[in-house]
């Protein structure tokens, strides 16, 4: 069994986070004269962060219930595709944002509750069969409700053009996203570890038999956790329909970067799943400047190349996951 | 000799095969449909090893599928050679690959395995979508379908013949799944899924007998895949895609994991219930999804798992297991950490 991890070592890991965010942003200011390399950089801290977010919510489901959500990528089109209807039916786009994620949430709790939860007791590849249908399903029914084609989602007004910072200028709503998916991975370190709720939570991820004994109702904990995590793929879902677009399969394109993220960072870490998101959002963008057709193979020669080195992924706990 | 269930399913499905081509117009199928089926059910079978038998959750047996329809394609496009070489390189393509990556996929067990071998088969899925040069990418490959090549015997195989070179083909590979799984290395890939820490406490690397599995399923998933290039004249990339590999699962879990016939039976409804199904709607993929759920949650064991277990003859059924499982939390203990 692996040992309890105090707190204070994740807020450490917290500020490894922002000093590593610092140092790359470093890099690209320094690169800045070279503005291919640059906006390439950024363009891949920005997806990186995404695929950190997906991983993320993957992760939190993952290590509680072992269950490996491969509709995920299907929550965050769902929940791109209703701010998309709101936004056209003349809502405002901040408001969109928060409810547009929580009514997912309703849908992913509704799923759990009914459809996952009686798996759980059951081997992983149960609940994974049964996300996979899922995700088909939903595949099929955004495509007759919205159309095979992709469908406008435009940021709005406020955050169209580019902000400039002295040595170089940033498109202004990829700066919002890295902004907003900074913001979402410290709260959720925060709530993680200075929560009741959260403590309870990673303390079932160790023995959730121990945490039913003394008393908690894990049930709740499966559900807010869920919740938690689709949420997550929510927000995501959002922001990257404005910016990588918006059609029935593009959850799902984020859903194969995400589980790489998860194997780099290690199984068992979220704080793991942050950096790999990063790694692969780097080495994603930065392929494409060098070798296009190797774009995405890459993050799967980074893979191997951890893996080889370290079995576990980077920051994964040894035992954890077989 | 005395028929129980399990010689009864044999004798029958074997007629029922046999005559296929003649049964099958019955029904308004395509006898190159029922050959898909067989195909199909390599590639189940295949994952049956890792998933019924070894206790793996296999989400990449795809690739090692379409390794074997690439390895014919390319090589007939490129070196023109016969059926029979054909089918061999193919085979040889996906033993090739699970050489490459069975080492990062032998370690890790549960849903890591499952992760991983996802991961993996993916790599082979964008070569074969990249390259376009060579595999013609998105697009796909066309090649045409070689002689048999058996001495001077020019023959080219269409419809009812190719189905029995399949059928022949398929007899032999359930009678070596069948004895694979009886002997003691197949014994011992059950053991290593009932209780892995015991099989290493009596002295057996375990990690070399999942290798030694890896390397046997993906060799028949890319025998079933040669096959399937060259019935269809074509290689295409979603071939590899994870979904297809899920659809292999699927298969096995509808059937019944861990029985000889299971994939099969569960190959028999995807592909001709797909066949069926989307000649009257494009909305294929509800269904198939909705099949998906039903399956999982209405009967785990499978179709024919259930009936086994009827007649008592249980197959390798999980339920117990987990029972014993959660019984023993000293067991799980070990074994997690």
């Amino acid at each position: 069994m692996q040992t309890a991890r105090p707190g204070s070592t994740i807020a450490l890991r917290l500020a490894a986070i922002v000093v590593g965010l610092g140092a790359l942003l470093a890099i690209v200011f320094l690169l800045s004269k070279n503005g291919q390399v640059s906006t390439q950089l950024f363009n891949g801290l920005v997806l990186g962060a995404f695929y950190a977010i997906v991983a993320l919510g993957l992760s939190l489901i993952m290590n509680l219930t072992g269950t490996i959500n491969m509709a995920h990528g299907s929550f965050m089109t769902l929940s791109g595709y209703l701010a998309f209807a709101m936004v056209s039916r003349g809502t405002n786009f901040w408001f969109a944002l928060i409810v547009a994620p929580l009514m997912t949430v309703i849908v992913g709790v509704l799923v759990e509750r009914t459809l996952i939860r009686p798996l759980y007791q059951k081997e992983p590849i149960y609940s994974l069969l049964l996300t996979f249908g899922l995700s088909l399903m939903a595949e099929e029914i955004y495509h007759i409700i919205w159309g095979a084609n992709g469908v406008p989602f435009s940021p709005p007004p406020s955050l169209a053009g580019t902000v400039g910072l002295g040595f170089m200028s940033f498109p202004a709503f990829r700066l919002f996203i890295a902004l907003v998916l900074l913001l979402m991975i410290a709260a959720i370190a925060l709530f993680l570890t200075r929560t009741r709720f959260g403590l309870r939570l990673r303390a079932a991820v160790q023995d959730s038999e121990m945490i039913a004994a003394l008393g908690t109702n894990t049930q709740v904990l499966y559900m807010v956790n869920f919740a938690l995590g689709i949420f997550l793929a929510g927000v995501a879902g959002v922001l990257a329909a404005g910016l990588l677009g918006l059609n029935p399969t593009s959850g799902n394109t984020l859903l194969m970067p995400a589980f790489v993220t998860v194997i780099i960072g290690g199984m068992g870490s979220l704080f793991g799943s942050i950096v790999g998101g990063v790694l692969v959002g780097l080495a994603t963008s930065l392929t494409t400047l060098w070798i296009p057709a190797a774009s995405e193979v890459a993050m799967y020669a980074l893979m191997a190349i951890v893996l080889t080195i370290r079995p576990r992924g980077l920051f994964g706990e040894e035992g954890l996951f077989g | 000799m005395r028929f129980g269930p399990t010689r009864l399913i044999t004798v029958g499905v074997v007629i029922l095969l046999a005559l296929a081509p003649f049964l099958s117009p019955l029904i308004h199928v395509d006898i190159s449909i029922v050959n898909e089926v067989l195909l199909f059910t390599l590639a189940a079978m295949s994952a049956n090893l890792l998933l019924g038998y070894t206790g793996l959750p296999p989400f990449g047996n795809a690739a090692f599928f379409g390794l074997g329809t690439y390895g014919a394609g390319l090589s007939i496009k490129y070196f023109h050679v016969n059926f029979i070489e054909a089918t061999l390189l193919g085979t040889a393509a996906a033993l090739l690959g699970a050489l490459v990556v069975g080492p990062f996929l032998v370690r890790r067990r549960g849903i890591y395995f499952g992760l991983l071998s996802i991961a993996f088969g993916q790599v082979f899925y964008f070569i074969a979508y990249r390259f376009t040069d060579v595999t013609g990418g998105e697009d796909g490959m066309n090649f045409a379908r070689p002689y048999l090549g058996i001495s001077n015997f020019h023959v080219t195989l269409h419809g009812s013949g190719f189905y029995y070179l399949t059928l022949v083909v398929f007899v032999a590979s359930i009678l070596a799944f069948k004895l694979l799984v009886e002997s003691p290395f197949g014994r011992t890939l059950v053991a290593i899924r009932q209780n892995e820490v015991r099989v290493r406490y009596l002295g057996l690397d375990s990690n070399r007998f999942v290798f030694v599995a890896i390397l046997i399923s993906a060799t028949m998933a890319g025998l079933g895949g040669a096959l399937f290039g060259m019935l269809n004249n074509f290689a295409w990339p979603l071939l590899m895609d994870w979904h297809q590999s899920g659809d292999f699962v699927l298969s096995v879990i509808l059937g019944g994991s861990g029985t000889i016939w299971g994939p099969l039976l569960g190959s028999a409804i995807y592909v001709i219930g797909k066949d069926i199904i989307s000649s009257y709607t494009n909305l294929w993929q509800i269904f198939i999804g909705a099949l998906f759920v039903a399956c999982v949650l209405g009967f785990p064991r499978g179709i024919l798992g259930s009936i086994l277990a009827r007649f008592g003859t249980a197959p390798l059924s999980n339920e117990s297991e987990e029972a014993n499982w959660t019984q023993s939390p000293a067991i799980a203990a070990d074994h997690h950490g």
